[in-house]
């Protein structure tokens, strides 16, 4: 939209074709973006192409030479402003108002929460609010900003996740942070505001903080809360989790800080469905925080901080990578199974492997690879306790990066079959673009030539967890940026 | 109890700031098309935008069609150059 906006903006008339149900949201993002009445015309969903570009191919072309209404030749300024006191009374009227909720038609009139994730919130009186303000040393009124320069990396560059010689991509220190689908900025004191309703204490407000510099989870108004994983010292000074029932209940700095990130979503980034966002079915939104364990890590294996450019002394959190990933696939896993192999060389690891009878430790991961990416393309992220890692460790695996490194060289499979994938018409910007391995046109490559599944040995990634279960939880996502929390105590 | 019932909370605002929007109007439209360049700007829908740029070409054969297409969601922009010789812009189906 902004490049619409532009347009219009620069003299050249504009015209946007989308989908009906889009056309609230568009107006939404058009008025953002400064042009509210950009004319829009609405295909079908159902409809073959050629029938449907039948129906509105003229009133499309009238849309560059229709002179403009009266309505539409207007300019003036928006600017709703939103009072720093929303609601003054008792506690009891405070959480009656903060769990109002509007009915939306573009979802059947649903209810839909006005200022919280749908759940109860802690009422953000002003007392609650200045207590958490404690928690940190920079201003109420300081707008959240990076605080550092951010250039994609070569190893980001290389999964595409922006490019490092182009300056577009660079952001420097003091950039104000838009929080999506509005665009909203917001306050430190704003950020306390929601922290407050989550539930969280002010020890974990430099978290918070630093959840909201990397965007609160808000993504580009899609972003479904995120998720986050916590390096660093941090860890272990708040009592994160990251032991048994790590993604289980009944531990606060899990819940209220993982919570933090639906709220910054709804209330800073504005999210409404159908109204400032649409297409998210959801999956996001559930609360989601993670600690690193990493004590256990095995010598020459760094911590998150450490592999994304931090001291080990840092405290950081590293937003969910968001790529996409195999980490749904591979053998089925019993921990018990994994104990048997590595202590005797028996059970169903043992047979695949053909090390039966033979005692560990034994290289696990080409069992855990078997069928990753069957269904599914891009990294594993990996989480494992120390004695699995330490197992890695001792038949070869020094450093994390060989692991990544050994799970890329696996993924390889000739270009016949990774035509028939699902995800790839995306990646492959329609089989248009440059195949990186060869350096040649998606076209002009043999069925037989062997292409990675995995994009990059940086599309994986290991965290390490506390607990003495072997078990091997896996997903998507790869490394995602890092962020300091220590800019922000 | 009774108090703490009777006690006023000033309670804050959780919403983040909307910075004014300077709001402008629309471009000027085109007389016509004819003679004139207009962009046609990609993303998305294949099966939208294919048998589109093959209808504007066959029935609006008087206008210098100018095409940049992705299957990803983020049009390719025209550049400050292009947009000097560039009369009109239809983008679809992502924007």
């Amino acid at each position: 939209m902004p490049y619409l906006a532009e347009l219009e903006k620069d003299g050249i008339p504009t015209v946007l074709i989308d989908l009906k149900e889009e056309t609230t949201k568009v107006r939404h993002d058009a008025t953002v973006y400064g042009v509210p009445e950009l004319r829009v015309i609405e295909a079908s969903r159902t409809l073959a192409g050629p029938a449907d570009v039948d129906n509105w191919i003229e009133p499309l072309v009238q849309s560059l030479t229709k002179p403009l209404t009266a309505k539409e030749k207007k300019s003036g300024t928006w600017a709703p402003e939103q009072p720093r006191i929303l609601f003054e009374g008792g506690l009891e009227d405070a959480e009656k108002f903060y769990q109002q909720t509007e009915n939306i038609p573009g979802i059947l009139n649903a209810p839909f929460s006005m200022y919280t994730d749908g759940l109860p919130v802690v009422i953000p009186t002003e007392e609650r609010v200045k207590e958490m303000l404690a928690g940190t040393s920079h201003s109420p009124d300081e707008v959240i900003a990076l605080q550092r320069d951010m250039r994609p990396t070569a190893r980001e560059g290389a999964l595409g996740v922006g490019n490092p010689s182009m300056p577009e991509f660079y952001r420097k220190k003091g950039d104000v942070v838009r929080f999506m689908p509005m665009s909203r900025t917001a306050t430190v004191e704003q950020v306390a505001v929601n922290a407050v309703m989550a539930g969280c204490k002010p020890e974990y407000f430099p978290v918070v903080l630093a959840i909201a510099e990397s965007g609160g989870g808000t993504g580009d108004g899609r972003g479904g809360g995120g998720s986050f994983v916590v390096s660093g010292p941090i860890v272990e000074e708040l009592g994160i989790n990251v032991s048994y029932g790590r993604g289980s209940i009944g531990n606060p700095p899990n819940k209220t800080i993982g919570r933090v990130g639906a709220l910054l979503w709804r209330n800073l980034g504005g999210y409404k469905e159908t109204v400032s966002t649409i297409m998210t079915y959801g999956g996001g939104g559930a609360a989601l925080l993670h600690g690193e364990y990493a004590k256990g890590l095995p010598p020459g294996w760094k911590g998150l901080n450490e592999e994304l450019g931090f001291k080990k002394s840092e405290s950081i959190i590293m937003g969910g990578g968001g790529g996409p990933g195999g980490g749904g696939g591979g053998q089925f896993w019993m921990p018990g199974v994994y104990r048997a192999f590595q202590k005797s060389g028996h059970g169903a690891i043992a047979r695949w492997l053909n090390v039966k009878g033979i005692p560990g430790p034994h290289n696990f991961l080409d069992y855990f690879l078997d069928g990753m990416w069957a269904t599914r393309e891009g990294g594993v992220t990996m989480v494992m306790i120390p004695s699995m890692a330490k197992d890695l460790w001792d038949v070869g695996f020094k450093t994390k990066d060989s692991v990544y490194e050994y799970i890329y060289k696996k993924s390889f499979e000739p270009v016949k079959k990774y035509r028939m994938r699902g995800g790839p018409d995306f990646f492959t910007n329609g089989w248009m673009g440059i195949e990186r391995t060869s350096g040649k046109h998606w076209k002009e490559l043999s069925d037989d030539y062997m292409v990675p599944v995995c994009p990059d040995p940086w599309s994986n990634c290991i965290i390490l967890a506390h607990g003495e279960e072997t078990v091997l939880d896996r997903s998507g996502g790869g490394h995602g940026a890092g962020w300091s929390i220590d800019a922000w105590r | 109890m009774p108090a703490a019932k009777s006690k006023v909370y000033k309670c804050l605002n959780p919403i983040g700031t909307q910075e004014p929007v300077e709001l402008s109007a629309l471009a000027p439209r085109l007389k016509s098309i004819d003679g004139k360049t207009i962009h046609l700007s990609i993303c998305g829908e294949p099966d939208i935008t294919i048998p589109l740029e093959k209808r504007l070409k066959s029935d609006y054969p008087d206008v210098n069609w100018t095409v940049k297409k992705t299957y990803n969601i983020n049009p390719i922009r025209l550049s400050e150059e292009e947009r000097k010789t560039t009369d009109g812009v239809i983008l679809g189906v992502c924007w």
